[in-house]
């Protein structure tokens, strides 16, 4: 049992954990990949300028995709601003819930969609959106759209937005680097200073990186799904710091949860970003191992803990 | 000789961000309440406007309930005494009403009491919870503050610079609120 005090300061503890749990596997990621790539091209052009360049490329699209978010999602999503008059409740609800999450009022948006969802985005609270479907707004009464709106407004407070584009940009990094790797192994050792390998050290890298090559990708994407659950935790807590109605949001996701139509401008891409997982492509059968490839955790799940904090 | 002098600007670097933060702090708190005046104000001057509306809106279409009322009732009756000439001067009682009922329909083409009233209530809602929230953001404030004062190590720093702890939203520590009375235990009527 958990108050709500507990609950968001647990959920910002563990959400480091799995941060630095991610950082330090991205950093023994590329010591070794860049130990075999180095194997095969040679120290001189050595795998850490490879691991340089990776960042680069890999850098410079993350941060377009991070400083341009707003606008990207809202073009794909086929979102339009809306004003006061015309969405009176999401529009006020939203203004009361940025002065006790002390931020500025984000732009509004909606996308004409009978499915119920939600999303934030934008690179800081300044430059923040929030995005809502006029299914979900039909649906849900003040005190629903209060918890879900707090959940949203939470993600921007938090700054989670910047978190996943970084630790997608790393997540790149990886991808790119265990790439080149499986592409060199194949073309063979051209490397001019073959002679002057790292004593018997040299096979343990390349063993270690190859390996790491088929598998660092595939980890890393899992923990950087792990980090997308503990946000939403986060941002449930944080929803009922603000608004101490637990109710709202429970029977909010209960009625998403019921919801079984898929919101058509959601994709993979952005499907984190959402208040539930927009695909609804549950497998509820294979359970625990789907479990670890889902940006969002099960609602049962979720409305358990909430009513823990009722 | 390195060591020392790194420790003690580390300990001053702490000190000054703890005093930043209480400083911040203690303005924010004091803005907040500003905040809660604020709404306050907005509440008082929002209100009584909305009402006056809704009153006239809602006369508006009393008016147009009255006359029908008043050329049915009228009607009635005259069917009730079976009168001729009472029936005659009530039709052209009601055709003296058409024209007037038309002029009100046409200002005002729908009925629209429920939505004056839904958006009232709407009003009414959006503008407690903007004063609730207000109330929150300084109790948020104040817990803030206060547990950086009570906390090691930052009480030290605190305690060291004299910073007092705030009281935020006054709420009496006893009474009534802490209760629960008999009557409390019934569930609330609503009679409209």
């Amino acid at each position: 049992m958990l108050n709500v005090y507990e609950s968001v300061d647990a959920n910002i503890r563990k959400s480091w954990l799995v941060i630095a749990g991610f950082v330090v596997f991205v950093a023994i990621s590329i010591y070794f990949l860049a130990g075999a790539l180095g194997y095969f091209y040679g120290y001189q052009f050595s795998g850490l300028s490879l691991a340089g360049f990776a960042m680069l490329i890999s850098g410079i699209t993350g941060f377009a995709s991070y400083y341009y978010s707003d606008q990207i999602i809202l073009s794909i999503s086929n979102a339009r601003q809306v004003e006061k008059r015309s969405f009176f409740q999401f529009y006020t609800v939203t203004e009361n819930l940025c002065m006790v999450a002390r931020i500025p009022m984000p732009r509004l948006y909606v996308i004409e969609d009978t499915a119920m969802n939600a999303f934030a985005t934008g690179r800081d609270p300044r430059h923040a959106v929030i995005c809502a479907t006029t299914g979900l707004l039909a649906n849900l009464n003040r005190t629903e759209l209060e918890g879900v709106i707090g959940h949203e407004l939470s993600h921007v407070s938090n700054y989670d937005t910047r978190l996943m584009s970084l630790v997608t940009v790393l997540l790149g990094l990886i991808t790119l680097l265990a790439d080149w790797l499986l592409r060199a192994s194949f073309f063979g050792r051209s490397g001019s200073d073959r002679d002057n390998d790292r004593g018997s050290f040299g096979p343990v890298l390349l063993i270690a990186g190859l390996l790491l090559a088929l598998l660092s990708p595939i980890i890393a994407q899992l923990i950087q799904l792990a980090i997308s659950r503990r946000r939403e935790f986060l941002a449930d807590a944080n929803s009922v710091k603000f608004t101490r109605q637990p109710g709202g949001l429970i029977s909010a996701l209960k009625k998403i949860a019921l919801d079984k139509e898929p919101l058509e401008a959601a994709n993979k891409a952005t499907a984190h970003l959402y208040i539930s997982n927009p695909l609804k492509n549950h497998q509820d059968s294979i359970g625990w191992f789907a479990g670890l490839f889902n940006t969002h955790p099960p609602v049962e799940d979720r409305i358990k803990i909430l009513q823990q904090m009722a | 000789m390195i060591l020392p002098i790194i420790i003690i600007v580390g300990l001053v670097l702490y000190a000054v961000g703890v005093y930043n933060f209480l400083a911040t702090a203690k303005t924010r708190i004091g803005a907040s309440i500003q905040e809660i005046g604020n709404q306050l104000k907005r509440q008082s001057e929002l209100i009584p406007n909305l009402e006056d509306s809704a009153k006239g809106y809602l006369k508006h279409e009393t008016n147009i309930i009255k006359l029908l009322a008043d050329a049915r009732k009228s009607v009635d009756s005259a069917i009730a005494s079976g009168d001729l000439n009472k029936m005659a001067t009530a039709g052209e009682k009601v055709a003296g009403l058409l024209p007037k009922i038309q002029v009100v329909m046409e200002s005002n083409p729908q009925i629209k009491g429920a939505e004056v009233i839904t958006r009232l209530m709407d009003e009414l809602r959006d503008t407690s919870d903007k004063v609730m929230y207000a109330r929150r953001t300084l109790i948020d404030l104040t817990a803030d503050y206060n547990v950086r004062l009570v906390t090691f190590p930052s009480n030290i720093v605190a305690n060291l610079l004299n910073f007092k702890s705030e009281k935020g939203l006054e709420t009496a520590s006893s009474g009534e609120h802490l209760t629960v009375s008999g009557s409390d235990m019934k569930t609330p009527r609503v009679s409209i």
